[in-house]
């Protein structure tokens, strides 16, 4: 079993070697050139594939008419965006991903704040009835929530929470804080005590050392979790549609699908509006990618 | 592993002092985790209010036939009583051996078994292969790894929508498959390529978490393993078995039930791509949404029913999984 | 990191105060103010809706004491969405509500029975058909609203060309297809594999997939296997395209009628407007409406669709007057005209056929159909029925199953939506 590591780097540079011959070995760490193409050939063929519906939506999203989609070929011949103007203009776009915002936002806030507690409370006070906690967290994931939409459309009502963004945001966090609760568990696990016992040494109440001593050092962890969390939350459908009523509530979930009505589907902007979507999301992401990988790493999902 | 230490007070545990009584030890207990259960407090609130009550009565309605007809409702002032009666186990017992138990359920229910291995297997399988591409030093290996993350961070009715443009029957993939001389199925429609189609879209949008997960375990493993293993000799291969494969052992135990929790339960790429119409694509969440929400009048106690055995399979699959790693190793969160 | 710590807290805080201002749904009936009611249109947001907003307007012009608030709800999802907000809190006054969910929301007691209400001040003006398929129980819960049915549509040039007319029974198209693609080289007809589009075929035997009246599922009996047996003979033979299972098949066969690649097919009045934007039917003129062929009893029938205006039982009593105004409103005569006018809906009322709107070829075509249509039975379940068979017909028409083993599945699965139904 691996020892955990709180190191984060990327992998160990081996130390230059002086004193190899002048045959140029390849380094571990390092490939052959052949090597190296394979892997730069398999790795592109894998970013096309990932990359491909989207960009053929971006490209079906240039065609104006809603048949469009039944012959891509003609696109070429007519590609204009006047399915995007007419989407940021005549539609409540803007309205639906304010909304989305701030529910993603939202979740992401109360979300990791609620994981980071939960976590740091599990990992270092092992109250009694915290393997049970941490089971029921688990446990929470395995049942399909969508199916009790009614019980809690009226638990939510009778909490005047339906129609409202905290509501949807609370909605949400039950889904987004068991993972992220879990992770942070497993992050916090990582980080040596000698901190906790340096804050209690200093006067600090076990709020305090959490607060400034460390989360600062669990952001890789947090980011994470804030990562998850704003995707889960902005990805929704099921519950986005049943609890928001005023439609300038909507997310941008529902409001996908407010251009398929009973008979009639104007592919075309929904295609400008996928397109739209995913753009703030792919910001999000930048900024949080870097410590993607070093948030999943050293514990995080080691448990 | 290392000692056990109480990490609150620092102590070693083993040193045993004399126990104090039960009175004085649930005071004791109560002052020392206060704070604890403070921080705690908010998740179990909202998670008991919203989740747990719901599902304690969502498991009282399976034993009852409420439907959309039957339950009571608050109309303005008029409250009408609900008339669902208690039917005991009739709804599983239903399920599980009734008339047409084979076509609902037991179908179902392995297609929904061999989706979730097939989907983990790819997605734990190419994310590691992913994985150990990215863990190079290559160039533009940041841009790699954006871009394949991609498929995970644009939101699922995002990118389940573009891919059933490209599914369809005149879609771009058949038209590349016929460009090249290839059969072009009938994805959406043919009920073996609909779920070659399902596992496909799924593993497209799942594999990128793995791959990260994975990649993550992989930058933890010590450098020195690697290079103890080179000096005895280790061909490529060897490595990657004895040093790489065990390294990652916790990593992949936990996104692999992890992976196995969600890809059962996943919801929004079979949705998605085929709504209410596939019956043989669909896996038991979804057709317990269709129960539930897909028809007049709405089943809820018989939706229920499925979700609660959902949990059932769950609850002991991961008991069983729990018991297997416990075997090999000692402290892990799950 | 402490600033890190007060960004949080200010991105928490002003979420929270969104979360807030989000908060406050209820808008409060001041005493003496205006009295705001909450409509959720289920129509097309781009294309249907605003000519409703602007009607909206009009009404709150007319009547400064009222607002209405105009809410937009996917089609998709309105169902269940109003299901649900109607047994609990939060449901709109007033719902455009489609005719196949009127029984279940009256039996559960979510709709105001309109009768002898200023909603129905006009009653005998409506059709009387679609008055009858709006009550449940001898009351009426739904004021017709919008009406659809489903017509034979044919390419009137194509017809001319072959020199074939608008067939009376299905034998007849079988011959007129063969006909046309003898003489133009297209297609003749092509047929539907969804469950709606056969209930012509139902009807032109006298039958339909449940009898609500005897409580018996009928879509196994000898009349259904014939009407079904029909209905697959349509796709094979000279002039008839064969059956398109694919996703996208309405789509398919919208395209080719509209560019003139078939002659025929069964279709209803929302594509009105998209008819005339294909090739074919550039000049309106040549799109010809019919009744839906007869059956072998002589007799032809369509399913009738539509939406009805409904108000909800639990509104407040003021709430409750001012939609039944509302609903008066905007089911008057110069209502429906301009909707009829604006959106290519068929109007519910005799009057609002008004030379101006009957000057629309496809709505006069299809005005004349209406009377072939067949009322929906009240029957709460109904709708869903059409599920079972649209997972059954195409594998029927792709060959994949036999016609007797897709009405067996067919019929076990209604027998389960309709549990009290003998077979």
């Amino acid at each position: 079993m691996s020892t955990p590591t709180v190191t984060t780097t990327a992998p160990a540079d081996r130390p230059a070697d002086d004193s190899t011959p002048p045959r140029r070995t390849p380094r571990r760490g390092e490939s052959g050139p052949l090597a190296r193409l394979a892997s730069h050939g398999i790795l592109t063929v894998a970013s096309l594939i990932a990359l491909f519906p989207v960009a053929w939506l971006v490209f079906l999203s240039l065609g104006p008419d809603k048949d469009d989609y039944l012959r891509p070929g003609a696109i070429w011949g007519k590609m204009t965006l006047d399915n995007y103007s007419f989407v940021l203009q005549n539609t409540s776009f803007f309205d639906w991903l304010k909304s989305s915002l701030i529910v993603s936002l939202g979740t992401t806030v109360i979300g990791v704040m609620v994981a980071a507690t939960t976590g740091y409370a599990v990992s270092r006070m092992r109250f009694p009835g915290y393997k049970k906690f941490m089971w029921v967290l688990l446990l929470t994931q395995m049942f399909p929530v969508a199916v009790l939409m009614v019980p809690m459309y009226q638990i939510l009502s009778d909490l005047q929470l339906v129609d409202s963004y905290l509501g949807l945001i609370l909605v949400y966090c039950t889904t987004a804080v068991p993972y992220c609760a879990w992770l942070m568990k497993g992050y916090f696990d990582t980080i040596p005590f000698e901190i906790d016992e340096a804050g209690r040494v200093d006067g600090l109440t076990p709020f305090g050392t959490f607060a400034r001593l460390i989360l600062p050092l669990a952001k890789p962890g947090l980011a994470v979790a804030a990562f998850y969390s704003f995707i889960t939350a902005f990805g929704e459908v099921a519950f986005a549609t049943t609890f928001m009523l005023d439609d300038e509530k909507y997310t941008l979930a529902v409001g996908l699908q407010s251009f398929v009505s009973e008979h009639d589907a104007q592919r075309n902007l929904m295609a400008a509006t996928a397109v739209l979507i995913a753009i703030p999301v792919s910001a999000f992401f930048y900024l949080v990618q870097k410590n993607l990988v070093t948030g999943l790493t050293a514990g995080g999902t080691k448990g | 592993m290392t000692v056990a230490i109480d990490r609150a007070t620092g102590k070693r545990r083993g040193d045993r002092a004399p126990r104090p009584g039960p009175g004085s030890r649930l005071k004791r207990g109560y002052q020392k985790y206060w704070y604890a259960y403070a921080m705690i407090a908010p998740v179990a609130l909202v998670l008991g209010v919203i989740v747990l009550y719901p599902l304690a009565y969502g498991f009282y309605l399976t034993l009852t036939d409420a439907d959309s007809l039957n339950s009571a409702r608050t109309i303005g002032v008029n409250e009408i009583e609900a008339t669902y009666k208690f039917i005991g186990i009739d709804n599983y017992a239903d399920i599980l051996w009734g008339e047409t138990a084979y076509d609902r359920f037991w179908s179902k229910f392995i297609w929904t078994i061999v989706w979730t291995a097939a989907c983990v297997a790819l997605h734990y399988g190419i994310g590691l292969g992913l994985a150990l591409l990215l863990n190079q030093k290559l160039r533009g290996r940041t841009l790699y790894r954006l871009v394949l993350i991609l498929p995970w961070a644009v939101p699922t009715f995002v990118t389940v929508f573009g891919w059933r443009f490209m599914l369809a029957d005149a879609g771009i993939i058949n038209s590349a498959l016929d460009f090249l001389g290839l059969p072009t199925p009938a994805w959406l429609e043919d009920s073996f390529w609909q779920r070659f189609a399902a596992i496909m879209v799924n593993t497209w949008c799942g594999v990128p978490f793995m791959m990260i997960s994975l990649l993550g375990g992989l930058q933890s493993i010590d450098a020195s393993l690697y290079e103890a293993a080179e000096m005895d000799g280790a061909t490529a291969w060897q490595r990657f078995r004895h040093v790489t494969l065990p390294g990652l052992r916790s990593v992949s135990s936990t996104v692999v039930l992890l992976g196995i929790i969600w890809t059962f339960n996943q919801f929004a790429v079979i949705f998605l791509l085929f709504g209410n119409t596939a019956p043989d694509a669909q896996i038991l969440v979804t057709w317990a949404y269709q129960l539930g929400f897909g028809q007049q009048p709405r089943e809820f106690a018989e939706s229920a029913a499925y979700g609660m055995l959902l949990l059932a399979i769950l609850v002991v699959f991961t008991s069983f999984y729990r018991r297997w790693l416990n075997r090999n190793e000692q402290q892990l969160a799950i | 990191m402490r600033r890190g710590i007060a960004a949080t807290a200010l991105v928490a805080s002003l979420a929270l105060a969104a979360t807030a201002c989000g908060g406050d749904s209820d808008s409060g009936d001041k005493a003496g103010g205006p009295v705001t009611i909450t409509w959720w249109d289920t129509s097309n947001a781009t294309n249907e809706a605003p000519t409703y907003q602007a009607l909206v307007k009009e009404f709150e012009a007319a009547n400064k004491d009222i607002k209405v608030k105009f809410v937009n709800v996917p089609f998709d999802q309105a169902q269940n969405k109003f299901d649900t907000a109607a047994g609990s809190k939060g449901a709109p006054d007033v719902l455009r509500s489609e005719v196949g969910w009127t029984p279940a929301f009256a039996k559960k007691g979510f709709f105001l029975p309109l009768d002898g209400t200023e909603a129905l001040a006009e009653q005998d003006k409506f059709k009387s058909n679609l008055l009858e398929q709006a009550k449940y129980e001898g009351k009426t819960y739904g004021v017709p609203f919008t009406t659809d049915t489903l017509a034979f549509v044919y390419n009137k040039e194509l017809f001319e060309k072959a020199g074939v007319e608008a067939p009376k029974t299905w034998d007849d198209l079988k011959k007129a297809a063969a006909t046309v693609k003898d003489k133009t080289g297209v297609d003749g007809y092509w047929g539907s594999t969804a469950g709606y589009y056969a209930q012509p075929f139902l009807y032109g035997e006298g039958t339909d997939m449940v009898d609500a009246d005897a409580k018996k599922v009928t879509v196994k009996s000898p009349e259904a296997e014939k009407a079904y047996g029909t209905w697959l003979s349509l796709f094979k033979g000279k002039g008839l395209h064969k059956a398109d299972v694919t996703a996208d098949a309405y789509a398919h066969i919208q395209d080719a009628f509209v560019n003139g690649k078939v002659a025929s097919i069964i279709q209803g009045p929302w594509e009105i407007t998209n008819f005339y934007k294909g090739s074919a039917f550039k000049d309106k003129n040549n799109l010809g409406i019919a009744t839906v062929p007869a059956g072998s009893t002589g007799k032809a029938g369509a399913p009738t669709g539509g939406h009805n205006l409904s108000v909800y039982a639990g509104s407040t009593k003021e709430k409750q007057e001012a939609a039944l105004k509302f609903v008066n409103f905007m089911t008057s005569a110069k209502a429906q005209e301009t909707i009829a006018l604006k959106n290519s809906t068929l109007p519910t009322r005799d009057d609002a056929y008004t030379d101006k709107v009957k000057a629309d070829p496809g709505i006069a075509g299809y005005q004349t159909v209406l009377s072939a249509a067949q009322p929906r039975p009240a029957l709460p379940e109904y709708s869903s029925l059409w599920g079972p068979m649209d997972d059954e017909l195409p594998q029927i028409a792709g060959g994949k199953e036999s016609l007797d083993k897709g009405l067996g599945d067919a019929e076990t699965a209604i027998a389960k939506l309709v549990p009290d139904f003998s077979k």
